[in-house]
């Protein structure tokens, strides 16, 4: 069977980085040559050329580009998940919110966590929040985990984690903000504080319009599950819930430039981050 | 319940938010009578968040008059809201066709080439008399776009018109959107004009030989590959990756004895050089078709050692393609050392 060759990689890659948002570079080649080996081997097609333009131009309903992201996607979720990502957040996003604020004599911070899963991200957001900004304990602080999963909010209000969860925390974290038990780890009840779990479907547009004054959404490899149309009105969502001078978050691999032209994209070292101007 | 008149009124307040949800709640209305606010709020509205919601709403809106709302739009001034336009019509997908004839039809060469925009991303059973048109359209850039979209749709039915193009035509762009045409929907024909329009893939200039190999790599047999092989040491290095891919693309369709020889000593430098690291894995990759030869067998596993994690995973992938009993346990012993978890699979561990 002929198998993708470099440029039919390259069109493969534009193709899924215009439908889903992902982005793979060369170093992924391998990775997504066996991924379209499986789909293809599972749709009985031989030739590379039939399996794009299926892709491209005989799926309008996005029902093969679901079955490839299923396999070029996790769907796990642990604690410092995309630490690049995170470090943007804390060392040049949070700061200059923080400072914006203080400024202006505001002391609420708000924080959105949508399609938060199990918790993982809302509560190494919470982490972060304490470690960067130790006066969060003054201010009016809240991070908003939505899911339309109840089983998943239930974990979420558990706070108790599994090994493969918390092993990106960094040590200096694990000792101050969870506590072993067992072969699991518990979340601090000062941590968990700051976390308010509850049920959203990003579908729901009412609901959705209930969601204002955050300066942060995280919102990590959620929407790529999506199709066009949802994932857009998501986003501009996203905008209206964010105060000016808020940052949305994606997958560190997902772009928002192609979703909506409303966003500002802008620059810290090497993090590029989206911003309501 | 709110009333269209109301969301419309909403329209002219200052706070964004409140228009983007007057433009979203007109949407959900679904109403025809909704379109023209709709239309002529967009050319005057500055905000991106409120104008996106106003497309969203024209594509929420069922019906022709969206359609045309959306086809009045491709007018505009503003390239932005014409992209947009773009966009809806495709979303309104077959229901757009009628409208986007009148536009070929009527329209001048932008607003035509616009509409062949529209169709690259539709797919319509219908479309074959816009296509008719914009084949024989007196402006280069709109045949341009259709041959472009035709191939790209694999509209096999056009082959002959688009053989007749290479063959007749003198606009070099034209001629290269015809042959990268030709790769999805070509067949031994197709390999029989390009050869006759082009029967020495060395004199051409660059950019038509990159569109060239593309479709010699997907029409081509024993005679292209020699060929394609030959311009690896004189043309330039940029046009290494298409060349490298060409014969990739042509070994299966040759008789196993071709290549070899010479070409395994340029691939061979090619690996060696430091050229970009994806050249250098086709390179690698190329060779896998001599696997089994002792010299090129030994070259695939030095590259195994190499700092280039690309060259470590061709030469395994290539290493795979050939039949050496002797091969397996030079695999496994390398595999101890390695540590990147691709270059194990494909070293098979």
């Amino acid at each position: 069977m002929p198998e993708l060759s470099v440029d039919q990689f390259q069109s493969l890659s534009q193709v899924i980085y215009q439908k889903l948002g992902l982005h793979f570079d060369e170093k992924k080649i391998y990775f997504l040559k066996t991924r379209v080996a499986k789909r293809m081997a599972a749709l009985r097609m031989d030739d590379p050329r039939e399996y794009l333009f299926l892709l491209t131009y005989a799926d309008p309903q996005g029902l093969e580009m679901q079955a490839l992201a299923n396999l070029v996607t996790t769907n796990e979720t642990y604690m410092f998940r995309e630490y690049d990502q995170l470090q943007a957040f804390a060392n040049h996003c949070l700061p200059e919110v923080l400072s914006a604020k203080q400024a202006r004599g505001e002391r609420t911070l708000r924080i959105w966590c949508a399609g938060c899963s199990s918790g993982e991200e809302a509560y190494t957001l919470a982490m972060i929040l304490q470690e960067v900004f130790p006066q969060a304990q003054n201010w009016d602080c809240e991070i908003a985990a939505t899911d339309i999963d109840e089983n998943m909010l239930r974990k979420v209000r558990a706070a108790r984690y599994g090994q493969r969860s918390v092993n990106e925390v960094p040590d200096e974290y694990r000792e101050k903000y969870l506590v072993e038990e067992g072969h699991e780890y518990v979340v601090r009840r000062r941590t968990t504080a700051l976390v308010t779990p509850f049920h959203l479907n990003l579908h729901d547009r009412m609901a959705m319009r209930a969601m204002r004054g955050f300066d942060f959404i995280f919102c990590r490899n959620v929407l790529i599950y999506f199709d066009d149309l949802s994932r857009k009105a998501v986003v501009d969502h996203f905008y209206n819930a964010l105060n000016r001078g808020g940052y949305v978050f994606l997958g560190h691999s997902e772009s928002i430039g192609r979703v909506t032209t409303a966003f500002k994209l802008k620059r810290f070292e090497t993090h590029l981050v989206y911003v309501k101007e | 319940m709110s009333s269209l008149k109301e969301y419309l009124e909403k329209f002219d307040c200052g706070d964004e938010t409140e228009r983007v949800y007057a433009a979203e709640d007109i949407g959900y209305l679904n109403t025809a009578e909704g379109v023209p606010a709709l239309v002529e709020r967009v050319e005057r509205e500055s905000s991106p968040a409120v104008r996106d919601a106003i497309f969203q709403a024209l594509i929420r809106i069922d019906g022709d008059t969206a359609a045309e709302g959306a086809i009045r739009l491709l007018a505009s001034d503003d390239p932005q809201i014409r992209n947009q336009a773009v966009d809806v019509l495709r979303r309104k997908g077959a229901q757009s066709v009628p409208f986007l004839n009148t536009v070929m039809r009527e329209g001048d060469k932008d607003l035509r080439k616009l509409v062949l925009d529209v169709l690259s991303g539709l797919q319509s059973g219908e479309t074959g008399e816009i296509y008719q048109a914009a084949l024989s359209d007196r402006d280069p850039n709109v045949v341009i776009t259709a041959v472009e979209n035709l191939g790209r749709m694999r509209a096999g039915e056009f082959r002959g018109r688009i053989e007749d193009l290479l063959l007749a035509d003198s606009h070099p762009m034209l001629v290269a959107a015809c042959l990268e045409a030709l790769v999805g929907i070509g067949n031994p024909a197709s390999l029989g004009a390009i050869r006759r329009r082009f029967p020495e893939l060395a004199t051409l200039p660059d950019f038509l030989l990159a569109s060239s190999l593309k479709a010699v790599a997907a029409l081509g047999s024993e005679r292209e590959f020699a060929e394609v092989a030959s311009l690896l040491p004189v043309r330039g290095p940029h046009l290494r990756p298409a060349i490298l891919s060409a014969l990739m693309a042509i070994y299966p369709r040759c008789a196993r004895s071709t290549g070899g020889g010479d070409l395994v000593a340029v691939l061979q430098a090619l690996v060696e050089d430091g050229d970009p690291p994806m050249c250098r894995y086709q390179a690698v990759r190329v060779m896998g078709f001599w696997a089994d030869s002792d010299d090129v067998c030994a070259f695939l596993v030095s590259c195994l050692s190499s700092p280039e994690r690309l060259v470590r995973l061709g030469a395994a992938e290539s290493l795979r393609m050939g039949t050496r009993p002797d091969l397996e346990p030079v695999l496994e012993a390398r595999a101890r050392d390695e540590s990147d978890e691709e270059v194990l699979q494909a070293l098979g561990s």
